[in-house]
């Protein structure tokens, strides 16, 4: 069952005869197919379409990508970045969230999956051989959702067991959605963190689109983390509303009553924030959206943040409570600066570096 | 071409205005070269079952009868030419004459989608261009959406020349909150950017808060400075617009008010000025001074220099100044 539209399948003639376009294809028979030569001349036709974003989310197109898919999280200027690697085996996302930043990133609208696997599976392995640190943090979930996709093309289902394998890499699967039935039985060797995106439920109605509700999201990560997966959560975007303070705290209350906190590797925070040119649009395409509505400004990278007394108020107090739970989890600030930090924790990372070491430290930790 | 014939203007339908797209109609003139040399051009008409159909000539007609002729020259149509290409006729004959003000570029618009049912992909096409407009779904919805709007929202657009991201804005507010805004907006002098502001501000209150437009413009601030008739609209405005910010961005006008308080204690010379960072977002303070001497600069550094000793200086600064970067190591995890 695909919890999601498609109308049409493009297939590039590179890629048709590839083991994991028989594999997708399979599962999609009863959906027209269109073979194409090349992906241009197609996304020339959907981004001349009236709502390129919308319709680009009910069609797939089935290609190979050539060019570097694992690249650093590109993170932003003047703040700290942890160091992250994203791993792009598609790009796009059925969900449809009011706030994604892929609706002003993307150029190309379509669901894409690239099925020349082997090269990605080598493009990790000469990365994971060439790096110095003991952990490397790679994931899927920054051009797509990780699992979203996953009952058409089984990219976690290869991932994983390929992770399990390394010593240096652990790979985020990072995602909205419930679908990690498909992930239970693999061999993960805590090698792999299952992470979920969390908001407050009127959020996740209002402005999450397609995605699971928080007690599906929840279920769902109780169910990998009685299969021994490490689990990561992100409450990123937090949105600053009228009675954000109580639904975060019910939110990471519902969370605990759920999970068991020592099975936690990370929990980040993260202000909404966005680019100037999204604003547009979303207004253009959910006119009633309300998170634009705080007090939204810009900074030194252009992107817009709530005032940062705000953010700093925001990231106190749901430290607070979530160290409340279980002093011992790891919390970090998601492209904050190092004031920031201080002010929230008393102490900031030196710098990107810095930053990184405190994640290798805390996998070191929580591996052992 | 038909020959003109006197038709008493007893026998012509002036309520009927299938054919008009007129809102408030500019006359002066043509009563005037009306009233100097008469009628040049007849007018054009259809046949109705019972008398005649205006077809071209509304404004021309209106002033034959206030100046109270009897009759008027006219090109007679049968009653089986078709309504869409008499509109046709009409809306070319006007831009050949005088074209048309956005209202009824608007009204021209909808005419053709609600009244003679043309395919809006068709209006965009063949229509907009003909009214000078650019063919896109976006130009038409924004006319549409003029037309559909009150006519004091119309008559608002005319006198203060709205642009059409404005027109957009207007539409996106309630009828109810139309009619409490135009008024209040009339009442202040907005240019192009400044109305964008004043609309956008009282949008997001609006929908932040969840409270009606009517609401915050009764706001008792705003009404205190609308009724003090010693203020002109511009300064007006301003002070509106301040009000309006302090509504939206409390925040962040608490942290001004804060600063600015704090840099009156200083009491700093006329020369010297403080600021704080775009929005308070860096940790950093910028100073400036002034001079024209070599003695006013000495004066001024000496100046600057007695500050660094100033308690009040250092409160100002402190909150922001005092980040220990203890690195990594300090935390726990």
């Amino acid at each position: 069952m695909i919890p999601f539209r498609i109308e049409r399948i493009y297939i590039d003639e590179k890629a048709e005869k590839d083991g994991l376009t028989q594999k997708i294809l399979q599962g999609l028979s009863h959906l027209p197919m269109e073979r194409v030569r090349g992906k241009k001349e197609l996304i020339k036709k959907f981004l001349s379409s009236p709502d390129p974003l919308t319709v680009g989310k009910r069609h797939l197109l089935i290609t190979h990508d050539y060019g570097r898919r694992l690249k650093p999280c590109p993170g932003t200027t003047n703040h700290l970045c942890c160091g992250y690697y994203v791993i792009n085996p598609m790009t796009n996302c059925p969900m449809d969230c009011s706030y994604c930043i892929l609706q002003e990133y993307l150029n190309n609208p379509l669901l894409t999956l690239y099925t020349n696997l082997d090269d990605l599976l080598q493009e990790i392995d000469l990365f994971l051989s060439n790096q110095e640190e003991d952990f490397l943090r790679l994931g899927t979930g920054e051009l797509s959702d990780s699992l979203a996709l996953e009952s058409i093309f089984p990219i976690s289902q290869i991932l994983i067991p390929f992770f399990a394998e390394r010593e240096k890499g652990i790979l985020e699967l990072k995602t909205k959605s419930s679908t990690v039935d498909s992930l239970l039985h693999l061999h993960h060797r805590e090698r792999t963190v299952v992470s979920w995106s969390l908001n407050p439920s009127r959020i996740i109605e209002e402005e999450e689109r397609g995605t699971a509700s928080l007690k599906e999201r929840l279920e769902a990560a109780r169910k990998c983390q009685e299969r021994g997966y490490p689990l990561g959560f992100h409450f990123d975007p937090i949105i600053f509303d009228h009675g954000w303070e109580r639904e975060y705290k019910e939110t990471i209350s519902a969370l605990f009553k759920m999970i068991d906190p020592k099975r936690v590797v990370w929990i980040s925070l993260g202000g909404f924030r966005y680019p100037p040119k999204l604003k547009g649009i979303v207004e253009g395409r959910f006119p009633n959206t309300q998170i634009f509505l705080g007090e939204l400004f810009p900074g030194k990278d252009f992107k817009f943040r709530y005032l940062k007394e705000i953010r700093v108020e925001i990231y106190q107090k749901m430290v607070g409570w979530i160290q409340a739970v279980d002093p011992g989890l790891f919390v970090y600030l998601c492209m904050e600066s190092q004031e920031v930090w201080e002010k929230v924790f008393g102490w900031a990372p030196k710098d990107n570096r810095d930053l990184n070491r405190m994640f290798e430290r805390r996998l070191k930790a929580f591996l052992r | 071409m038909k020959s003109a014939q006197r038709i008493s203007l007893e026998e012509i339908d002036f309520s009927d205005e299938t054919f008009s797209v007129n809102f408030r109609p500019e006359l002066e003139r043509l009563r005037t070269s009306i009233g100097k040399i008469g009628l040049i051009q007849p007018v054009l008409l259809r046949r109705k079952s019972r008398g005649y159909q205006i077809v071209c000539g509304f404004r021309r007609l209106w002033v034959l009868r206030e100046f109270g002729w009897p009759d008027v020259s006219a090109i007679l149509l049968g009653e089986e030419t078709e309504d869409l290409q008499l509109f046709e006729i009409s809306i070319e004959e006007n831009l050949t004459t005088r074209g048309f003000n956005p209202v009824e570029k608007a009204i021209a618009i909808d005419k053709f989608i609600h009244r003679f049912k043309i395919e809006p992909s068709e209006v965009i096409r063949t229509y907009l261009p003909l009214l000078s407009l650019e063919p896109n779904e976006k130009i038409l919805r924004t006319y549409l959406s003029l037309a559909q709007m009150e006519e004091e929202v119309k008559e608002y657009v005319l006198k203060e020349e709205v642009s059409r991201t404005n027109i957009r804005k207007l539409s996106t507010f309630s009828k109810e909150d139309r009619k409490v805004l135009i008024p209040f907006l009339s009442s202040l002098k907005l240019g192009e950017s400044r109305l964008r502001e004043i609309l956008n501000l009282l949008d997001e209150i609006s929908h932040r808060d969840r409270i009606r437009v009517g609401e915050i413009v009764r706001h008792p601030d705003i009404q205190g400075i609308l009724s003090r008739g010693e203020l002109t609209p511009s300064q007006k405005t301003e002070r509106v617009k301040k009000v309006l910010l302090e509504l939206r961005y409390p925040r962040l006008i608490g942290l001004e008010r804060t600063f600015e308080k704090r840099r009156k204690d200083l009491n700093l010379p006329s020369y010297v000025s403080l600021f704080h960072s775009p929005h308070f977002e860096e940790r950093e303070w910028r100073i400036e001074f002034r001079f024209a001497t070599l003695e006013q600069y000495r004066q001024a550094l000496s100046f600057l220099s007695q500050l660094a000793e100033e308690k009040k200086f250092e409160e100002l600064i402190k909150e922001d100044s005092e980040t220990e970067i203890l690195g990594s190591d300090s935390f726990s995890n």
